[in-house]
């Protein structure tokens, strides 16, 4: 296996963007990221698209022939990979691993989503069906997203002590960190005092502590050294990167189940920890060794939890850390500098490809107004409906 | 009350037996792991047998953490009128966490830790007058040994 350099990477801002469709977001990011290499279309091997989940002109979502067959119908490999909100992940390390293998010596991976308004709903197609947990959430309870994450909030509360004011200290932490992010959707700072004034959605959880979704696109091109080195590109390395499931026992309560069998020592969240953990390996390298997290934090209950179940952190440590700001910008484990879902809201599926594009920028300490000092190694991580994991480790 | 037709939200999820109100899972016969609702197989990547049978279960457990709704989920949630209500992580004694609405308790009541029993709460009236009902835990009228 060789070496995997990131050679470019490009995101559309996030927002809501209805006049402009899935297909032109998907373009103008992967145009973008060609640009940030000097590359041009004519240079790509291959394209990995994150098939999204809720548009897409042919009724299977974003899928990368699509995109090719518009720009660029040169005959190279479309690879479409599925995983929820976890597919962007999915997608660099399938990349990652096809410039590694040799297969490629430039490839893409991409992500592009329009979100329908509101809590997202059920996909639609789907049949009736009593097995079916994604059937029997809504029409037994109505159980929502959020009540997923008010759940694991509400106990961490219970266990740890974790406070109302600590939880809206991370959605104000993620506030802060976006406001001189020109992709984020919302880059406003707010106080605690504002998060606490939020409706209350599923308690614990007030308005702003909860993501909002988003339209959004990004894509990062990778490939060989000798095509970085060809192309002048700063040497940004992909030192590990993989994806996992999630493991029997696991106590956290997945988004759709209706019930969890717990077996006592059983990592919580174990598909976004067992990529974390696969990735850091790959790298050879351990937690210490990682200088900032850009992670899925769907609510402020995830900035705080997540880098406790990865090891990060020890379990309760987070609140310390919140409320002195050590999981700040200059503080000790900088937790998403680019401000994270809270401040994009979420573009499900393009959500794990921006998080590299994050990196890479921190990396290159090109992330003018969040930078972290002086990164050398930065990992993602992110989490997908129905158990699906990844994460990306890169290195300077 | 018992002159009204009550339908559940769902056939084969829970159901009304002589010790009360059950929720219909599988177990498997070689390893005893149970499932809610039903499952194909056993997930148990220690179980070789991977045999799964019918079983009731459910009937009581404790509360392990809960939330209150306040806003009103997508269509396919068919209460009517919506009110905020409580939705609660069960731990059962058969060894998983269920998720379910609650009633019979005020949402500023509820307490982690509490004894739960499974019942039935009525979501809406249907056009014909019965009652659409789902199950839902709440706070147990007898001590249970905790």
């Amino acid at each position: 296996m060789r070496a995997v350099y990131v050679l470019g990477v490009g995101a559309h801002p996030w927002g809501k963007f209805p006049d402009k469709s899935q297909l032109s977001l998907a373009i103008d990011a992967l145009t973008a990221a060609l640009a940030d290499a000097g590359a041009s279309w004519g240079d790509l091997q291959g394209l990995v698209a994150a098939s999204s989940r809720f548009e897409g002109g042919m009724g299977w979502g974003l899928h990368a022939n699509e995109v090719l067959q518009a720009v660029s119908e040169t005959g190279v490999p479309a690879v479409n990979v599925g995983g929820g909100c976890a597919a962007g992940g999915i997608a660099v390390h399938t990349a990652a691993s096809m410039v590694a293998s040799g297969e490629c010596e430039m490839i893409a991976a991409l992500g592009a989503e329009k979100m329908p308004k509101g809590f997202i709903p059920r996909p639609p197609g789907a049949r009736d069906d009593a097995t079916d947990t994604d059937y029997l959430r809504w029409v037994t309870m109505g159980a929502t997203n959020p009540t997923y994450w008010a759940l694991e909030a509400r106990r961490r509360m219970h266990e740890h002590r974790t406070t109302a004011e600590t939880f809206a200290r991370a959605s104000v932490l993620m506030h802060r960190n976006a406001v001189k992010n020109p992709l984020a959707r919302y880059r406003t700072e707010c106080s605690v005092e504002d998060v606490l004034a939020s409706p209350v959605v599923s308690s614990p959880l007030h308005l702003l502590e909860i993501c909002a979704v988003s339209d959004g696109s990004a894509a990062v091109l990778l490939g060989s050294e000798a095509q970085a080195r060809r192309l002048g590109v700063p040497l940004i390395q992909v030192a590990g990167s993989a994806v996992a499931t999630g493991r029997f026992g696991d106590p956290a309560v997945r988004i759709p189940m209706v019930s969890m069998n717990v077996r006592d020592g059983t990592q919580h969240t174990s598909e976004v920890g067992g990529a974390v953990e696969t990735a850091l390996e790959a790298a050879g390298m351990g937690t210490e060794d990682v200088d900032f997290l850009e992670m899925a934090d769907n609510t402020a209950w995830h900035v705080l939890a997540w880098p406790e179940h990865f090891g990060f952190l020890e379990p309760g440590q987070a609140d310390w850390m919140i409320d002195h700001d050590e999981l700040g910008i200059q503080g000790k484990l900088p937790i998403n500098p680019s401000g994270g879902f809270l401040s994009f809201g979420e573009a499900t599926t393009a959500q794990g490809v921006l998080q590299v594009c994050e990196l890479a920028w921190q990396l290159r300490r090109q992330a003018h107004g969040r930078q972290v000092p002086e990164p050398m190694v930065g990992q993602s991580a992110v989490l997908g409906l129905g158990a699906n994991g990844a994460s990306v480790v890169l290195k300077t | 009350m018992a002159t009204v037709d009550r339908v559940p939200v769902a056939e084969g999820i829970f159901h009304r037996s002589e010790d009360g109100v059950v929720l219909v899972g599988s177990r498997c016969t070689g390893c005893g792991t149970h499932y809610f609702p039903r499952s194909p197989s056993c997930r148990n990547p220690a179980c070789q047998i991977k045999s799964v049978e019918e079983v009731a279960l459910g009937r009581s457990g404790r509360l392990h953490s809960y939330t209150v709704q306040s806003y009103q989920p997508p269509d396919l949630f068919p209460m009517e009128p919506f009110e905020p209500y409580v939705i609660g992580l069960v731990e059962l004694p058969e060894g998983l966490r269920v998720l379910g609405m609650l009633t019979g308790v005020d949402p500023d009541d509820v307490r982690i830790d509490t004894p739960v029993e499974l019942t039935t709460r009525t979501l809406r009236t249907t056009a014909d007058g019965q009652a659409l009902v789902t199950y839902a835990f709440t706070p147990s009228t007898e001590e249970i040994d905790s």
